[in-house]
């Protein structure tokens, strides 16, 4: 078992919401309809991809390549979609972009800082292009900071930063102008195992009155904070519903059993298996079968079962 | 390890990333327009008041010396940066990883800078053939003496300057963009080597001449010496390459260089030289070392990574997330264009000792303090060439840093950061140069006064058009210290932004091309930004 495996989701009654935000916005709206995305060469790294979006943290999981970063980057007005639309509380993100830009916070997968600057004089520096009032900005980087544990080094030039320690940098600076669309594309890469959890509460804390969106390939950070997944393979969406409903589409067909190392093969040519573990008695053998296999018992399924499944049911479809 | 076959894919690499760049359409653009300059009539080479008859000797040993004088100049700012491209991509370390030596590396970079140069090189050979053609005052074509000098003259010097390129980019205190002020006195030095050898000793020019002649100038000019003389026996020995300047009145036929062995080793010994500069940069390459970079990460205060599943838990259940966020008011988040110029000017103005700073004070000061000729003649120099590694950022920083994501995703991206970069630089020019605006204003020079001004909205648009259009500032760089020599130092009427020098001081255009350079910037940073 993998620490992410081991790092379970803080049970909910864990989840203390300390974020003294802004009371719910009354009928936040993000809808994507049939956008797609076509890039020089006539590659398609999103086509018909249609979803509506409400208050709560969508895990938006899928493997690479699948078109995550391309969604994430029209949504966050980096990049036009070639068709279909974005709305933003009913306005099209073609004709006002800025409606959007200013309630939204942004951390890209990659991305960079000025290394001659600290920590605080970057953010300042952002929260300045944002348009937030300078003594707003200086109490909320203070509160950022200390939210992502750089309150020690914010006088430290960017430039000597880990890359842990930037990505921190980044999520504070996503969080800048208290958004109420928080995009955030493979955001615990690069942290580590603790800093990842508080991540995935702050996600979760910060779910109950905005639309966080959370593209990741980490089915574990996923299971901990979303309210709602969306599948997503070769730019389509493969599946939209909560962690509840994918669980249950495989609840009865998760078998584990132990074999030897030698009848490993056969077991793989033979089942669809969704993870192996070596101990001292063998191979943990964990596979997704409508008929248990001989000397197999069922277990219950997790959103990593769920997505394999989903994803192998897709392509079995595509290439049917 | 079959090293030629790892050499050939290190180099091809490199080239085939440079290619396949828009910045290297530019290069080649400007050896076009160099090409084409000089074509025009508007690059002369001249010996007293005399040039040769355009034939294929002539015109070769024309686009030579224009090619080793300017492009290497400019070739140079073109080049550099190959190490850092592979430090930023991460390559360097995959590279570092491999049992390839340092001088491997440095000589496979020096033969990359090479071919890039070398394209420019035949882009100059294919102008000398269109020039003799089109010219015709000689259409006989001798294929030797057209291409003799430039692939004599001035590849052998592109191959010095390929390797000055890498020895520059692994000394710590040339990589950054002092290093390419430093190189224009270095070019200065270089071409005033073989120039003064050749005026020096005319006809007479030693051995050892022609091994420190790096234009090649002074083997031409001792070759064309005698033809001269025998049209006019009171030549002078005067060489000079004009930029729009006079022409000559009169003509001599020149039948090209007589190349005798020692010439043609000396042109070698440059290539020689480069691989020697390249082999010695390989002693200061620290072979993308983290703790010999710039920014090498101090030790501490990062913690290290909890690995205790039991520790990671209990702490999230024992210090959930205390730190409070208070909601930002809704009027918080504004148009505040005014922040964001402050913002971008402290951008600018972060990072540098603390003797720049004394610098440009005492610049100022100077400015204000000396006689308003020394003033607007010589110290608005110094004064505007001081800041000219601030303005090179502008536009393109987002690009060099990649922080072009946070940056455009935020509210009016163009209509107010853009802005506000451009009114940064402004400031910065304005605040170096100040002491003179304020001479002038004292002396009521009005004419003196819209001069500056233009100047101090001119430099920054050129810097920050260039930034946004190339996603470089190396560009600005080359062009900037090779206008500011050619046009404000020598106060060429037309060419003199500086505009506060009576003689030479033309706002007008400058004001024309100032809006044209926005105007190219605004619909550049619009087609960039998804929504504009």
């Amino acid at each position: 078992m993998n620490p992410e495996q081991l790092l379970e989701p803080e049970p909910a009654n864990l989840r203390t919401f300390h974020h003294t935000g802004s009371s719910e916005v009354p009928g936040l709206k993000l809808s994507i309809e049939n956008v797609g995305k076509c890039y020089a060469g006539k590659v398609w790294a999103l086509r018909r991809f249609s979803l509506d979006l409400k208050p709560g943290v969508l895990g938006l999981l899928g493997p690479n390549g699948a078109g995550k970063t391309t969604l994430m980057s029209i949504l966050a007005t980096i990049t036009r979609a070639t068709e279909g639309k974005v709305t933003w509380n009913g306005t099209d993100l073609a004709s006002d972009p800025n409606a959007l830009r200013t309630v939204l916070g942004y951390l890209p997968q990659d991305f960079g800082v000025y290394p001659n600057l600290n920590a605080q004089e970057f953010l300042e520096y952002l929260a300045a292009v944002k348009g937030l009032d300078a003594t707003d900005a200086r109490r909320r980087i203070d509160q950022l900071l200390n939210l992502v544990n750089l309150s020690d080094v914010r006088g430290r030039p960017l430039g000597g930063f880990s890359g842990g320690m930037k990505q921190r940098v980044g999520i504070a600076q996503a969080l800048l102008n208290d958004p109420q669309l928080l995009i955030v594309d493979e955001p615990t890469a690069g942290l580590d195992p603790e800093e990842r959890v508080r991540f995935r509460n702050l996600l979760s804390d910060l779910s109950g009155d905005r639309i966080v969106i959370l593209s990741t390939h980490i089915v574990s950070d996923v299971e901990a904070t979303a309210t709602d997944i969306a599948l997503i393979s070769n730019g389509t969406l493969v599946a939209h519903a909560a962690p509840e409903e994918l669980l249950r589409r495989v609840e009865g067909r998760i078998w584990e059993w132990v074999i030897s190392s030698a009848d490993l093969n056969a077991v793989k040519q033979a089942y669809r298996v969704s993870n192996t573990v070596r101990r001292s008695d063998g191979v943990h053998v964990r596979v997704l079968t409508e008929e248990p296999p001989p000397g197999a018992r069922p277990v219950p399924p997790t959103l990593e079962d769920a997505y394999l499944d989903s994803l192998s049911v897709y392509r079995a479809g595509v290439v049917a | 390890m079959k090293w030629p076959r790892v050499l050939w894919h290190l180099v091809k690499a490199d080239f085939l990333t440079r290619v396949r760049r828009t910045s290297f359409f530019l290069t080649l653009g400007f050896a076009v327009l160099l090409g084409y300059e000089t074509f025009a009539g508007h690059v002369v080479m001249q010996l007293d008041d005399y040039r040769g008859i355009y034939n294929s000797a002539w015109v070769g040993a024309l686009m030579a010396v224009v090619t080793s004088s300017f492009l290497t100049l400019v070739g140079f700012y073109i080049v550099k940066g190959s190490i850092l491209r592979d430090e930023t991509t991460r390559v360097g370390q995959i590279l570092a990883a491999t049992p390839m030596t340092k001088s491997f590396y440095t000589v496979a970079k020096f033969l990359g800078n090479f071919a890039v140069l070398a394209a420019m090189v035949l882009v100059m050979c294919a102008a000398a053939l269109a020039m003799q053609m089109i010219r015709a005052e000689d259409r006989t074509l001798h294929l030797w003496s057209l291409l003799s000098p430039l692939l004599l003259y001035a590849l052998p010097a592109m191959a010095f300057v390929a390797a000055l390129a890498v020895l520059f980019e692994t000394l710590p205190i040339l990589r950054s963009g002092m290093g390419n002020v430093i190189w224009f006195f270095v070019w200065i030095a270089l071409l005033s080597g073989g120039v003064s050898a050749a005026i020096d000793h005319g006809a007479g020019v030693r051995t050892s001449d022609y091994f420190r002649d790096f234009t090649g100038i002074s083997t031409m000019m001792s070759q064309m010496r005698g033809p001269l003389l025998q049209v006019d026996p009171h030549f002078h020995n005067d060489f000079s390459l004009n930029i729009g300047g006079n022409h000559p009145h009169h003509q001599f036929l020149w039948s090209g260089v007589r190349w005798n062995a020692v010439q043609v080793v000396a042109r070698f010994a440059w290539f020689a030289y480069a691989f020697a500069t390249a082999l010695l940069a390989s002693l200061f390459f620290h072979r993308f070392d983290p703790a010999r970079e710039h920014f090498a990460r101090k030790q501490t205060p990062e913690r290290a990574p909890v690995l205790e599943l039991n520790a990671a838990k209990q702490l999230v259940q024992s210090d959930p997330w205390s730190s409070r966020l208070t909601p930002l008011p809704p009027a918080a988040v504004q148009n505040r264009f005014f922040s964001v110029v402050v913002a971008e000017l402290r951008l600018m103005l972060q990072g540098h000792p603390k003797w720049w700073y004394i610098v440009a004070a005492g610049l100022f000061i100077a400015c204000l303090a000396s006689p308003l000729p020394a003033s607007r003649e010589g110290i608005i120099l110094a004064a505007w060439i001081w800041p000219m590694l601030i303005w090179s950022q502008m536009g393109s920083r987002e690009a060099r840093y990649a922080t072009g994501s946070l940056i455009f995703s935020a509210p009016h991206a163009l209509q107010r950061q853009l802005p506000a970069v451009w009114v940064a630089g402004v400031l910065v020019t304005l605040a170096t140069g100040g002491g003179l605006a304020i001479r002038l204003l004292i002396a009521r020079d009005l004419h003196g006064l819209a001069g500056f001004a233009v100047a101090t909205l001119f430099i920054p648009s050129l810097a920050l058009a260039l930034g946004v259009l190339t996603g470089s500032g190396k560009f600005f760089e080359a062009l900037y210290i090779a206008w500011w020599y050619t046009g404000a130092a020598h106060h060429l009427r037309g060419m003199d932004f500086t505009g506060t020098f009576a003689a030479s001081s033309t706002p007008a255009p400058f004001l024309i091309l100032t809006t044209v350079l926005l105007a190219a910037c605004w619909t550049r940073r619009r087609t960039q930004l998804a929504y504009a």
